[in-house]
């Protein structure tokens, strides 16, 4: 795998951690708030 | 204190009652202030609760409540720490727009703040909506004419577009980012970040498409789609928003019933003075015949008043000096003066114009379900894009990053959910508007959904099942008397000419039916709760019930015992005496209305079960009950305590339709799962119901039940069509189909599959145009 392949990977899955984060985990919280 | 107008239910709205109606406006005095705000631009409940919340969070809010339906945000605040320009600044920073309305006290006011709001939405909705399909048609055209015209289509084709998406659609990546920043996602999220995504590359083509192909990236854009999803986006916002507008015209007949200006006792003088320059502590002054200012207590005189406006209750009442009087109820024949308690919007009238404007808003919960869904779906839809670019760039063919980028774009088109935006309310408009035709009228889609739950309907019986007007069904003259049916009939018409009392128009009608001819009547005496009494031509004359005989010294025994059987069979039983002998007793009953009995009998055809809940003596209850086919019977139920029963039959399992019509109903109609309110009775009434049967009619419960379960299966096949849409889109879009088949989707193939959906979704709805009440359950 090149290295291109494996950082947009890496990155692609940092970006649905993320999303998942902030809209599940961390908008609960804010609502909760 | 916290001012809660909701479905409380502790409104008493009886003339017996008006005790309750004068302490239920004295808990609207309040440590906090109340102010009501007009918001726009929201069109899904995710936005009214996103403004809710901002509202909740703000300081120096108690609470906050915000109605999309009217449009209006009602807050509880501290005015200490904040102001209603404040709140203002708070709905606004959430990206809606907010105005406060010239008087915060005055509901008409407001209403014209909203109207105007929502006639400038309207419009503005209708302009963008017009642009955006003008513009996704023309660039479908020059994207066709594209291999002919050459390279300057592209840039004319981003030209186009660039006032779709930034000023059309401009609301909805405003919206998108508010809801970003509170953690939240919506469909303005994802119409947002598909439309924007698609934008912002094919801008970036058509402005670089040098340096793309020297890449060997073909400069393909996607301009068309773009505004085709905007447009259809704005179509189902503007369908939305007509809905909504027909809302106020029952307010407006409530706030028309208030006269314009009182007269008020100044020393020894009387002045005319606007209604808004009444206060508290004024004497009034009521001539026969005025509508009543304000609410108070009465100082002197007597009269009756008709409060039928505001209770349903066709009786006018008597009032005498200490008795409370209600504003916009209107006097009928004596003059009186009061003190005005209340004024403004503290009266019971404005009280009710408010709780009005509350029942109005509310959503169908299964739309509620449909924002739900999106929120969950949203951050997965964006995952499934990120995922899919990064499976093409790792996996797919060269160009690896275009196909990547053109296949999640193409998840985000294809997971635009507008023919879920559509789903709800165009089942809603189209079913609401085809029970119009029907002379039934619903508020929405919520009152839609609880009705197909239904198992119970609740009869109201004076003026529901019965026509609310007692009309004489039968004379019996006392055996061996001296005067003739005709004579007694002539006679106490005559006398009852000066009652106010309903039965003495029943007796006064039925005279005239039978052209009895009239005498001047002298010494005329009305006893409250007795009856009347005085002379006629050279006879005397006592109408009234048998108590009024006896104080007369008449003996009533010779018709006793009919007298019993007859009001055993639901009668009311008037005596007549001539020159103090009984002359003759006359039965007085309310007809039952024609359709009844079929309706009842349908209803139970339907598997539904059916009760009498009625004030009036269990006898006269059961009687008319057994005639309709009713076996379950609540009598003598206090109009307070109608709620009362409706909830203990909630609370036994059952989903109740309350069927009323007098604003003695109406909080057993607001408890009720389904308030069904007659329009024949008062205005009020069918604001507290969730649906008015315009014509009075019995049958229109069976129109209004069948047509709610039909429109709900209409709905729960639109939001299966709107899904399955993205249910099998989504994959292929992604590229599933790939590998095997070397199958993909364009994001104009998903634009169009979107349409599609959006287009199956409204001509299901379409169906509901055809309704027949006579043909389907």
């Amino acid at each position: 795998m090149s290295a291109d392949k494996v950082v947009v990977t890496a990155l692609g899955l940092i970006g649905v951690a993320w999303v998942n984060w902030y809209f599940f985990i961390a908008g609960r919280a804010s609502r909760r708030r | 204190m916290r001012v809660h107008l909701g479905h409380d239910g502790n409104v008493a709205h009886h003339p017996a009652n008006a005790g309750t109606l004068v302490s239920m406006a004295e808990t609207m005095s309040a440590s906090t202030e109340t102010c009501t705000i007009p918001v726009t631009g929201m069109t899904c409940a995710a936005c009214s609760g996103r403004v809710q919340r901002s509202l909740e969070q703000a300081t120096g809010v108690a609470s906050a409540h915000v109605n999309l339906m009217t449009g209006a945000a009602t807050v509880a605040y501290d005015p200490a720490a904040t102001s209603p320009q404040r709140l203002v600044e708070t709905i606004r920073s959430t990206g809606y727009g907010a105005e406060l309305s010239r008087d915060d006290a005055s509901a008409e006011s407001l209403l014209d703040v909203q109207d105007e709001a929502r006639v400038v939405e309207t419009r503005a909705l209708r302009r963008k909506f017009s642009v955006s399909a003008v513009v996704a048609v023309l660039a479908m055209m020059v994207g066709m004419a594209h291999p002919i015209a050459g390279e300057g289509t592209r840039y004319l084709m981003l030209a186009l577009s660039v006032p779709v998406v930034g000023w059309a659609g401009r609301h909805f990546y405003v919206r998108a980012w508010v809801a970003f920043r509170h953690h939240g996602a919506d469909m303005n999220t994802l119409i947002a970040v598909g439309t924007g995504t698609a934008f912002v590359y094919s801008a970036t083509i058509t402005l670089f498409d040098d340096w793309f192909a020297r890449r060997g990236v073909e400069p393909h854009v996607y301009f068309e789609a773009v505004a085709w999803i905007i447009a259809l986006v704005l179509l189902g916002n503007l369908l939305e928003a007509g809905a909504k507008g027909r809302t106020s015209g029952a307010i407006r007949r409530l706030i028309g019933l208030r006269p314009a200006t009182a007269r008020v006792a100044q020393d020894d003088r009387e002045a005319e003075i606007p209604l808004s320059a009444l206060r508290p502590g004024d004497v009034v002054i009521v001539r026969p015949g005025e509508t009543i200012a304000a609410d108070g207590v009465i100082v002197d005189g007597s009269s009756y008043v008709d409060e039928s406006m505001l209770t349903g209750e066709p009786i006018p009442v008597p009032k005498l000096a200490g008795d409370p009087v209600i504003g916009a109820t209107l006097n009928r024949n004596g003059a009186f003066r009061f003190r005005v308690l209340r004024t403004g919007a503290d009266t019971v009238l404005s009280r009710i114009i408010r709780l009005v404007q509350q029942a109005q808003g509310s959503k169908a919960p299964i739309q509620r379900l449909a924002d739900r869904i999106s929120a969950v779906f949203v951050p997965v839809v964006l995952s499934i894009a990120i995922i899919t670019f990064v499976l093409w760039y790792d996996f797919g063919p060269e160009p690896a990053y275009l196909h990547a980028l053109v296949s999640a774009v193409t998840v985000l088109i294809i997971a635009c959910p507008c023919a879920m935006g559509l789903a709800v309310p165009t089942a809603v408009m189209v079913s609401t508007g085809r029970g119009a035709e029907l002379g039934v009228l619903i508020k929405g889609g919520e009152p839609l959904e609880r009705s197909q739950a239904i198992d119970t309907v609740v009869f109201d019986k004076t003026g529901t099942i019965t026509e609310g007007h007692p009309a004489v069904r039968g004379i019996e003259l006392t055996p061996g008397g001296r005067e003739k049916e005709f004579d007694v009939l002539a006679l106490a018409g005559n006398l009852e000419r000066l009652s106010e009392h309903p039965l003495a128009e029943a007796i006064v009608a039925e005279a005239d039916r039978r052209g009895a001819p009239r005498e001047p009547v002298s010494g005329f005496e009305s006893r409250t709760g007795a009856g009347v009494v005085g002379q006629v031509g050279s006879r005397t004359v006592a109408v009234g019930n048998a108590r009024l005989l006896r104080d007369l010294g008449v003996d009533v025994g010779a018709l006793a015992n009919r007298a019993d059987t007859l009001a055993a069979e639901g009668f009311t039983v008037v005596y007549v005496a001539v020159d103090a002998r009984l002359a003759a007793i006359i039965a007085v009953a309310d007809p039952i209305k024609p359709a009844s009995r079929q309706a009842i009998e349908q209803l139970h055809r339907l598997g539904l079960h059916t009760v009498m809940l009625s004030g009036d003596d269990p006898r006269t209850v059961e009687s008319v009950a057994r005639e309709v086919g009713i076996a379950h019977v609540l009598a003598g139920v206090a109009p307070d305590r109608k709620l009362e029963e409706i909830r203990r039959l909630q609370q036994s399992g059952r989903t109740v339709a309350m069927v009323g019509d007098g604003l003695n109903d109406a909080p057993a109609l607001a408890q009720s799962d389904v308030g069904i309110a007659m329009g024949t009775g008062t205005d009020v009434a069918m604001d507290a119901g969730a649906i008015t049967l315009m014509r009075g009619d019995p049958l229109g419960v069976l129109t209004a039940l069948t047509l709610a379960r039909r429109t709900m299966r209409v709905i729960r096949q639109n939001l299966f069509w709107a899904f399955i849409y993205n249910v099998i889109g989504i994959p292929i879009a992604a590229g599933a189909l790939y590998p095997a088949l070397g199958l993909r989707l364009t994001p104009t193939m998903a634009a169009a599959a979107m349409a599609v959906s959006s287009v199956s979704v409204i001509s299901n709805s379409l169906r509901l145009r055809r309704f027949n009440p006579r043909g389907q359950a």
